[in-house]
């Protein structure tokens, strides 16, 4: 194993039924991962934040939808993240944005799951292959 | 969710203990709205290390049925993760949040 220097940190993978209990299993395995990977507790926080935005917007909304995935790869300066599902197309980044100034009366209570992943990681990036839709990202260690 | 109920001046606590996410959002909506039709709610956050978009909407009707009904809404001890979350989707701005429950009370 040449490549194990690059590896100190684990990684994480899961595939899971597209159900709101896998949901709250990929919560559970999460924290458990963020200990065992030492991953600092801020930055833990938004990786299940983002997870389970994603992850629970397939379960809820994805009709035909059978599973989704979560895949973190430690990197020098940022986790990288892979969601996918088998649902039909979506893509969650073609959501406008949400209005943060708005007053209370006008505030939807939509839209506010993809604003923080948006507002969390970097370079979000959505693709369509083999009827499978991908949501990857990055996630930065420090800040 | 464990969700305890206790009073802070004229007020209802309501000390919420748990992940508040997608698998808490419906009980812990209906024990919030509950509480709301005796009067003005604290939402104690201390031991909440975490909320979800599905959180947020909980906060945001509650905060909207008190305003429909004349009575204050709350949060108090946010953990940092819990802070940003609120700051990032502009919720600072529009449910009050104290250090203390006597803070909220008072206000």
């Amino acid at each position: 194993m040449g490549d194990a220097k690059q590896l100190a940190q684990p990684g994480f993978q899961r595939r899971l039924p597209a159900t709101l209990e896998s949901v709250a299993q990929l919560m559970d395995a999460l924290e458990a991962y963020a200990e065992e990977a030492e991953i600092d507790m801020r930055v833990a926080a938004r990786l299940n934040l983002v997870a389970e935005e994603v992850a629970a917007n397939v379960a809820m909304h994805a009709a035909g939808a059978t599973w989704f995935s979560l895949a973190v790869t430690p990197g020098a300066q940022a986790l990288d993240l892979v969601i996918e599902d088998d649902g039909p197309e979506y893509d969650p980044l073609a959501r406008g944005e949400v209005d943060t100034e708005a007053a209370i009366e006008d505030r939807d209570v939509g839209g506010l799951g993809v604003h923080l992943v948006r507002k969390l990681t970097r370079d979000a990036r959505y693709e369509r292959a083999g009827g499978i839709n991908r949501l990857s990202c990055s996630l930065p260690l420090a800040g | 969710m464990e969700i305890t109920e206790t009073t802070e001046g004229s007020k209802t606590v309501a000390v919420l203990d748990g992940r508040l996410d997608t698998a808490t959002a419906a009980q812990t909506e209906a024990a919030l709205l509950g509480l709301l039709g005796k009067g003005g709610v604290i939402a104690d956050l201390a031991n909440v290390r975490y909320v979800s978009s599905a959180g947020l909407r909980v906060l945001l009707k509650a905060a909207k049925q008190a305003k429909t009904a004349g009575a204050s809404f709350s949060v108090v001890g946010l953990q940092p993760p819990v802070r940003e979350v609120f700051e990032i989707s502009g919720f600072d701005k529009i449910i009050p949040a104290f250090a203390t429950r006597a803070e909220a009370a008072a206000a």
